[in-house]
């Protein structure tokens, strides 16, 4: 089984990543959960997704069970800790957005993470959206970069494919140029 | 077709396959789903629309059913309480077509003002009520619960939580709708609810609730032989299975998908040669005390373990952990234990909702407080978007409790002490949800309050559903425009003032003081749109000009400013909308926009 937990805040399109990774497991023959805090989507609270492959359990992934953490904001991630375990896979985007009324410090998140975990992969989603001039689009460019470096096992003609089914037409075409790109130039 | 759905997508689905003929609700989060997917279906015989209130919705719904039409109202658990009327009469009058109360509670909760239980409100009622524990079973349940409502006549609630409601699954089936004819309404003296009518159907529903009692008994299943018993339901299921996961012999789970009326014949089957009972549900101990009361009756004597003696908790929800963590109180099994990790976690801080980014509530909270400051006054705020204005460094919210509240309770705190002012904020879709009653009470008895509708053009909260304000109905049709202004001067209110929070920041505060002047009952209307529906045009940036004094950042505490590890202010050009209010604060003119090309 596999459980995945995305962590991030409002805004940076956690939802929908949720959306397009349980297609791309149902897209494989697998049935899907998932779940979802939303309501403060829009305002800026922290917004988690739980994704279990399998069909019988339930919507929220138990302590430590999580086998892989996608960190959209590295504070966020950092919350969600008590979910994974060491041998987890993390996989942050290098975007820190600091709770405000904390100093709390980005390497000092960065630090722990090190500390904790041997299969940490830090990508550059944030500034790489931004360089190829979709700054909304860092959930879709961290699944791109996330497949293409092997962390989930999907061909970018899934993640097309998956893209596809879940988004407008009009959203699909945008977001097919960025995944093009992304496994072009990165 | 294989889809993954949302509990509440899912739900929509299959009332749709169903024949569902009208579905009304007013939006409310875990609830909003269900009408926002059915507005993507269409048929000749199906209509749809968010209704002003949900005692409304369930009157157009009773309504529909009377004409045998399959209906559907869907709403909150705090929307129930809004539509409780209707409900406990309907329950006596009866119904003729399938008719569905869709309500979505909210364990935890996440964004409610209450932890209300609907089951409770079923056996308030006398209903029978379904409580689905994956959007699978949600989907199954929707065709039997409308046949129940049409073979008794009665409606049948549908209560979902939302880690059922907001859950996606994969779900394979057919989308092709059933075809009903509705028959049309027949006049009978029975939809004429009278005291002695009443009585003589209060009688039919006792025994209605009995007749039904085995069929529903059908939905509910044992699983497993343990001597151990545990009776669960909703999506406390699944975190139960999870949680006994490699401990099946131990246990046997009665799963319980109708919670009332229970059947005693099954209950007491399952308890036969059961060493304890244990409770595992979230909210109130509905279950425990059914199965309590069967066993009491059938003098059944047997240790059991829930909310009633502090094994299960009574507030938040419950998850795999917690249910383990109960296991492990009961049985004293340390396998049940659960290893921490980690030890020195990093703590991060809460974080709190704010108004969005070039949200025009801001700056029409900051021109309320700029135009009152040094003044002694009560803020007393709303259900909405709006209710975030107690947050800081905004704080001029200093009640809410409640739909339509604001504008009622501030006429309550002016009449126990009249030596304070007192205002009220209230949305524009809670204005027409239950506001204008309120004002109708304050101008009628002289109540001398001063009420501020912030009119962002949307019902914000929930995702930008229509409402009478705006005049688009769901699809984004014509309907009719209700103004605001016309309603307030309708009612009789002359002192008026309309203000555009985007507008010169300095003269706004100067009109609103000067409003606030005359202590007459006066409504002042905010409007500007909300920013997320507009895409913006510009966004503003600091520049060397600025001398880090937080002016900007501490007065309005907007998301797209913050401060870096240097101290350097900075606005985030990915958040920022553009509104521009952050310049009204800034002495050293730092903030400049930059247009979107």
């Amino acid at each position: 089984m596999n459980d995945i937990i995305i962590a991030g805040i409002g805004g940076q399109g956690n939802i929908l990543l949720s959306r397009v990774v349980c297609q791309l497991f149902m897209n494989r023959g697998f049935d899907v959960k998932s779940a979802e805090n939303i309501g403060m989507s829009q305002r800026g609270g922290s917004v988690v997704s739980y994704i279990r492959v399998g069909d019988d359990v339930g919507p929220i992934v138990p302590d430590g069970k999580a086998d892989i953490l996608i960190g959209l904001e590295m504070s966020e991630a950092a919350r969600n800790v008590n979910k994974v375990n060491k041998d987890s896979v993390i996989v942050l985007n290098n975007r820190f957005v600091r709770p405000k009324n904390s100093d709390l410090k980005k390497q000092q998140i960065l630090k722990f993470f090190e500390e904790n975990f041997s299969k940490l992969n830090v990508i550059n989603a944030h500034d790489i959206a931004f360089e190829l001039n979709m700054p909304k689009a860092e959930n879709i460019t961290m699944l791109a970069l996330i497949c293409k470096e092997g962390i989930l096992p999907f061909s970018k003609e899934e993640i097309l494919r998956a893209l596809e089914q879940v988004l407008t037409p009009k959203m699909y075409e945008m977001n097919k140029i960025l995944v093009e790109k992304i496994y072009e130039r990165y | 077709m294989k889809k993954v759905l949302m509990g509440n997508e899912a739900v929509a689905y299959s009332l749709f396959i169903n024949g569902v003929n009208v579905a009304v609700g007013y939006p409310g989060t875990p609830s909003t789903e269900v009408i926002e997917t059915l507005k993507n279906f269409q048929d000749d015989d199906f209509y749809v629309e968010w209704s002003t209130n949900e005692k409304v919705a369930l009157e157009i719904a009773a309504g529909a059913s009377l004409s045998g039409a399959r209906s559907v109202a869907t709403m909150k658990q705090v929307g129930l309480n809004v539509a409780a009327d209707p409900l406990l009469s309907l329950s006596v009058v009866g119904v003729e077509g399938g008719l569905i109360v869709f309500v979505a509670d909210d364990p935890g909760p996440h964004s409610s003002q209450t932890e209300q239980d609907t089951r409770n409100f079923a056996r308030f009622c006398n209903l029978p009520v379904f409580d689905p524990s994956s959007p699978k079973e949600a989907f199954e349940l929707i065709k039997p619960a409308f046949e129940i409502s049409e073979k008794y006549k009665l409606p049948v609630l549908f209560r979902m939580t939302t880690r059922v409601c907001h859950s996606n699954q994969s779900i394979e089936f057919e989308f092709k709708r059933e075809k009903r004819k509705i028959k049309g309404f027949e006049k009978k003296p029975d939809w004429v609810i009278l005291p002695a009518l009443s009585y003589i159907k209060h009688m039919e529903l006792e025994q209605k609730l009995q007749d039904m009692k085995k069929e529903l008994s059908a939905y509910n299943k044992v699983e497993g032989r343990g001597k151990i018993g545990i009776v669960t339901g909703g999506v406390s299921y699944f975190y139960v299975k999870e949680a006994i996961k490699g401990f099946e012999d131990l246990f046997s789970i009665l799963k319980i998908t109708v919670a009332h009326p229970l059947d005693e014949g099954f209950i007491l089957e399952f308890a036969k040669d059961k060493e304890m009972l244990i409770f595992i549900e979230e909210l109130d101990p509905v279950l425990e005390e059914e199965v309590k009361l069967i066993l009491f009756e059938n003098g059944r004597i047997i240790s059991t373990y829930g909310k009633r003696n502090g094994y299960v908790p009574f507030a938040g929800e419950l998850d795999v952990d917690k249910v383990k963590y109960i296991f492990y109180k009961v049985l004293s099994d340390k396998r049940f234990l659960a290893k921490n990790t980690f030890t020195d976690v990093l703590q991060i801080p809460k974080r709190q909702a704010q108004f969005c980014a070039g949200c025009p509530h801001r700056s029409s909270f900051l021109i309320v407080k700029n135009a009152t400051k040094d003044k002694d006054i009560i803020f007393t705020g709303d259900i909405g978007c709006y209710t975030l204005g107690f947050a800081k460094p905004i704080t001029t919210t200093d009640t809410c409790l409640c739909m339509g509240a604001s504008i009622t309770m501030a006429q309550g705190l002016n009449i126990a002490d009249s030596s304070k002012r007192v205002i009220a904020f209230i949305g524009d879709s809670t204005f027409f949800h239950s506001g204008i009653t309120g004002l109708v009470n304050s101008y009628y008895n002289r109540h001398n309050i001063t009420i501020c509708i912030l009119d962002n053009l949307t019902t914000g909260m929930t995702g930008f559903q229509p409402h009478p304000g705006t005049g688009k109905k769901i699809y984004g049709e014509e309907g009719r425009k209700v103004s605001i202004e016309s309603i307030v001067k309708g009612i009789g209110v002359e002192r008026i003032l309309l203000i555009d929070p985007y507008s010169d920041f300095t003269e706004n505060v100067d009109k609103v003081r000067e409003f606030l002047n005359d202590e007459e009952l006066g409504v002042i209307v905010f409007r500007r749109e909300c920013a997320n529906l507009k895409s913006r045009e510009s966004y503003f940036k600091i520049n060397k000009n600025c001398s880090k004094c937080r002016a900007c950042l501490k007065v309005t505490g907007c998301p797209a400013i913050d401060e870096d590890e240097n101290g350097n202010i900075f606005i985030d050009s990915t958040l920022c909308n553009g509104c521009g209010l952050c310049k009204n604060f800034c002495r050293y003119s730092a903030i400049e926009k930059v247009m979107v090309k």
